[in-house]
């Protein structure tokens, strides 16, 4: 019940925060400069034309009108029409977010499975030469910049040596499942989307991964020093046991905490490594978006990844909960 | 072209008003007044003459191509730009490919040929992509390139810049404002139905016509028409209606205004026409993915002789490096804006190679005649003389760009051969500057940030040099290019900054549409004010061009 009571505040607090999200988005247009006209008018269009576009994007009602159109055609589920492409904000704005979040989970995916492990062996061989690797690819993973990182990839691994594509996205992983049972060949297909992810992904998560590394470390040393570890080695547990069973829980709740933090922050912050990529996500919508002042694709874009980082922290929080109960109490 | 009849009534008029000389702005007090051969045959003065002096009595041009060349002449005297350069449209493209990039930045896939089997099926990566596929509904290069393989319109340019017939086979002026186009027979859309000269008028109608399905961006374009109807069915002649002569009307056709399918346009809404494409190009769309990719096939009913390659492909990189990569890779055939810095790495990989061309797009920096320092000709020539043109095309841009001393580009209509740019002088430059009573001038230049080819670093270089001057300071900002084009199309010079760097793309290789917006009094855009210069540019719109 507690629980139930906790999860729904939660859930109130998440639509705040989405409401707070969608009104700045909104006023954004407001305060930056450049208008839409400007880029949807050719640069010799006289004030008739400009004042004829901007009529005809709806930019002459006043504000309150504009805004409460806004969140009325919002809660209905539209996101009005782009300023440039003319193609509804919400179909153009859902059709990049697989590829964006497909990206966001592989580069966590890849920091998950190499981050916490490494962590673990760099925590139980303190002082060994596994620690020294692990915690000098913390440092150099967490002080790499991505683009820098994502360009020499693609230097080595697409252009030297031609293993992986370059850039783009060659298929989603729905391509591949449809493959399963359609006439494209399985292999084939399953093959260009991972290849095509793989430089990206690697990208995208090594800063995560670092991160989760130092983590993990310093929350398992941290672990291994309390009394109830000595208490079970007392009871003549044996050692794996007391690491992987006890320890290593008790360290990933802060763990978790971040991963859902950082997942939220992976799918918003994915940009630099979408424009390296040329990874047709929102990332790259953002950025077109924002040269282009289409500020429906734009606030679409943000709002979608502000509901995305509230979703994802209120799991999360959810999860922290459920691993520690105390939290609800 | 039947411009036999207004040619000899604007003669006439020329004439008569050419027996009242005119004064020329451009001549210095106690300079040399030595006559030179002119632009159309007349003396005229040097090209370093002082705007300030001595008006020279000459006739009145008798050609709008030589009011135009004349505008040039007192542009490029009194200076209202900094005069920069030209810019290069810089590609890289695979040896599996035969191929020659055009001079309006367009690349039709049309022009393209295998140079071996792998060059059948070709993929082209540009730095963005479209803005939507109704060919009407944009006006930018990356939109161009999609639309062009499938759409096209009834005149055309070829890869030099000269007018060619497509959906037209013949293209006349019946009287001074009604021009008729005669409609190509045996074509057809992809989806199958018949080219129809209702298809044509109703296709020039959406552009100049906001009650015709969209307000297109176009319409300024095809400013002066009015209106398109089918004049009869049986000849396949459609007449359109001009607000006056208009002497670049089909300069304005050959540029823009594709023709679309009326039927399938009516039944369609506009945001499927936007990802949807029935054109009568040699192309036909089999995929579009928004924002990502765009693919075609060869249409095999294809009016002309079908394309040679098979199937086209163009996706987008924003980042010069992925586009590079991808062409070194062999993912991509061609790669469009190849910036300076990424030449040698294209040129030193087996497989690949740059092709430059000179672009239609002129780069200067605008200075507003209204404000001081520089409502002074001197100090505005003085910052010319300032500048070392050869050093920067050089240095800054590789040698991809041409040094220009007037708005209008070398090939267009009212070009003045005569005219030098402005060579580095910085004595004459300091001397001017102190004439203009504006020594210790601090100006600022506003640049825009990579908007355009090394654009921040021509600025860069621009205000580096004028701040050698010994009586004058200079600095240089740099701002998004939303804020500088939010300043200058207000229509209110007082919104612009003093001085300011931008460039102008103008695919009508006709002079008028670069110096009207942009130097006129009333132009749209315009940052200058000169009644001479306004009084040429009406005459050289009320003649027709004589070729071009």
């Amino acid at each position: 019940m507690a629980y139930g009571r906790f999860l729904l505040k939660r859930g109130l607090q998440g639509i705040g925060v989405v409401w707070g999200v969608v009104t700045v988005v909104f006023m954004l247009r407001f305060i930056t400069p450049g208008s839409p006209v400007d880029t949807v008018a050719p640069l010799d269009a006289d004030q008739e034309t400009r004042r004829r576009i901007a009529e005809d994007l709806g930019l002459n009602e006043p504000l309150y009108v504009q805004y409460g159109n806004y969140i009325w055609d919002l809660l209905h589920g539209d996101m009005g029409y782009s300023y440039i492409s003319s193609i509804p904000a919400s179909a153009q704005v859902f059709s990049k977010l697989p590829a964006t979040i497909e990206l966001a989970v592989a580069a966590s995916v890849v920091a998950i499975v190499i981050s916490i492990p490494l962590g673990v062996v760099s925590a139980t061989r303190r002082h060994q030469p596994a620690d020294y690797g692990a915690t000098t690819f913390s440092l150099v993973g967490i002080s790499t910049p991505n683009f820098w990182l994502g360009i020499m990839l693609v230097l080595v691994f697409a252009v030297e040596l031609n293993v992986f594509p370059t850039s783009g996205r060659a298929y989603g992983f729905a391509d591949s499942v449809a493959a399963i049972y359609g006439p494209a060949p399985f292999f084939e297909v399953a093959t260009a989307w991972l290849a095509s992810l793989f430089l990206p992904a690697i990208t995208l998560g090594t800063y995560f991964t670092a991160l989760i590394t130092r983590l993990t470390r310093s929350g398992m040393l941290d672990e291994l020093g309390k009394g109830y570890v000595t208490a079970t080695r007392a009871k003549g547990l044996p050692e794996s046991l007391v690491k992987y069973k006890h320890v290593l829980r008790n360290t990933l709740v802060p763990v978790i905490t971040v991963l859902g933090l950082q997942l939220g922050t992976l799918i918003g912050g994915a940009v630099i490594t979408e424009a390296v990529f040329a990874w047709p996500g929102l990332g790259t919508e953002i950025i077109q978006a924002i040269n282009a002042r289409d500020w429906p694709i734009l606030q679409g874009s943000l709002i979608v990844i502000g509901t995305a980082f509230v979703v994802v922290n209120i799991a999360v929080d959810a999860l922290y909960a459920y691993l520690d109960p105390r939290v609800v109490a | 072209m039947s411009d036999s009849d207004t040619t000899r009534r604007r003669f006439l008029t020329a004439a008569g008003s050419a027996a009242a000389a005119v004064s020329l702005a451009g001549c210095s007090e106690g300079g040399d007044t030595t006559p030179t051969p002119g632009d159309d045959g007349t003396p005229e003065p040097t090209a370093t003459d002082s705007p300030e002096g001595t008006p020279t009595e000459r006739p009145e041009p008798e050609t709008r191509e030589g009011y135009l060349q004349r505008a040039n002449r007192l542009i490029h005297d009194e200076a209202p730009w900094v005069f920069l350069n030209r810019q290069y449209s810089v590609y890289g493209q695979s040896t599996d490919i035969e191929w020659s990039p055009r001079r309006d930045e367009r690349v039709a896939a049309y022009a393209i040929s295998p140079a071996n089997d792998d060059g059948e099926d070709v993929v082209m990566t540009q730095s963005q992509m479209d803005s939507g596929v109704d060919p009407q509904d944009h006006r930018e290069t990356p939109t161009d390139n999609i639309v062009l393989q499938a759409y096209e319109g009834l005149l055309e340019r070829d890869a030099e810049g000269a007018i060619v017939q497509k959906l037209a086979t013949d293209y006349t002026r019946l009287d001074e404002t009604t021009v008729q186009f005669t409609v190509r027979d045996d074509v057809s859309f992809h989806s199958g139905d018949s080219l129809t000269p209702e298809d044509v008028s109703f296709s020039i109608n959406r552009i100049v016509d906001d009650e015709v399905g969209i307000v297109s961006p176009q319409s300024d374009q095809l400013i002066g028409v009015t209106g398109a109807e089918v004049s009869s069915e049986s000849d396949r002649t459609v007449d359109v209606s001009l607000s006056g002569l208009n002497p670049i009307v089909f300069q304005s056709f050959a540029t823009y205004c594709d023709v679309m399918n009326r039927s399938w346009v009516e039944e369609n809404e506009n945001a499927y026409v936007n990802q949807n494409m029935d054109g009568t190009g040699p192309f036909a769309m089999t995929n579009y993915e928004q924002g990502v990719e765009v693919s075609f096939e060869r249409y095999e009913d294809y009016w002309d002789e079908p394309a040679a390659i098979s199937t086209f492909t163009i996706n987008s990189a924003g980042e010069s490096s992925t586009r590079v990569n991808r062409l070194i890779s062999g993912e991509s055939d061609i790669a469009v804006n190849v910036p300076p810095q990424e030449v040698s790495r294209v040129d030193g990989n087996d497989g690949t190679a740059v092709s430059a061309v000179p672009s239609t797009r002129v780069l200067f920096n605008g200075m507003r005649y209204d404000l001081e320092p520089f409502s002074s000709p001197e100090f505005r020539q003085a910052i010319n003389y300032a500048i070392d043109l050869d050093s920067i095309i050089q240095n800054v841009l590789q040698t991809f760009g041409d040094p220009t001393g007037q708005p209008t580009l070398e090939g267009f209509f009212g070009y003045n051969g005569d005219l030098d740019p402005y060579p580095q002088d910085q004595e004459m430059a300091e001397q001017l500057i102190e004439e203009s009573g504006h020594a210790g001038a601090e100006i600022e230049l506003v640049t825009p940030i990579g908007r355009y080819l090394r654009d921040v670093e021509i600025a860069q270089a621009v205000g580096g040099q004028v701040d050698e001057l010994s009586n004058v300071s200079a600095t240089v900002r740099q701002v998004e290019f939303s804020t500088l084009v939010s300043q200058v199309t207000t229509g209110n010079i007082e919104d612009k900054p003093p001085w300011y760097l931008l460039g102008w793309g103008n695919a009508t290789f006709d002079a008028i549409q670069t110096i009207q917006p942009l130097l006129a009094s009333d132009g749209s855009l315009t940052s200058y004010s000169n009644e001479e210069l306004d009084r040429l540019l009406e005459e050289a719109q009320s003649l027709p061009s004589e070729s071009n």
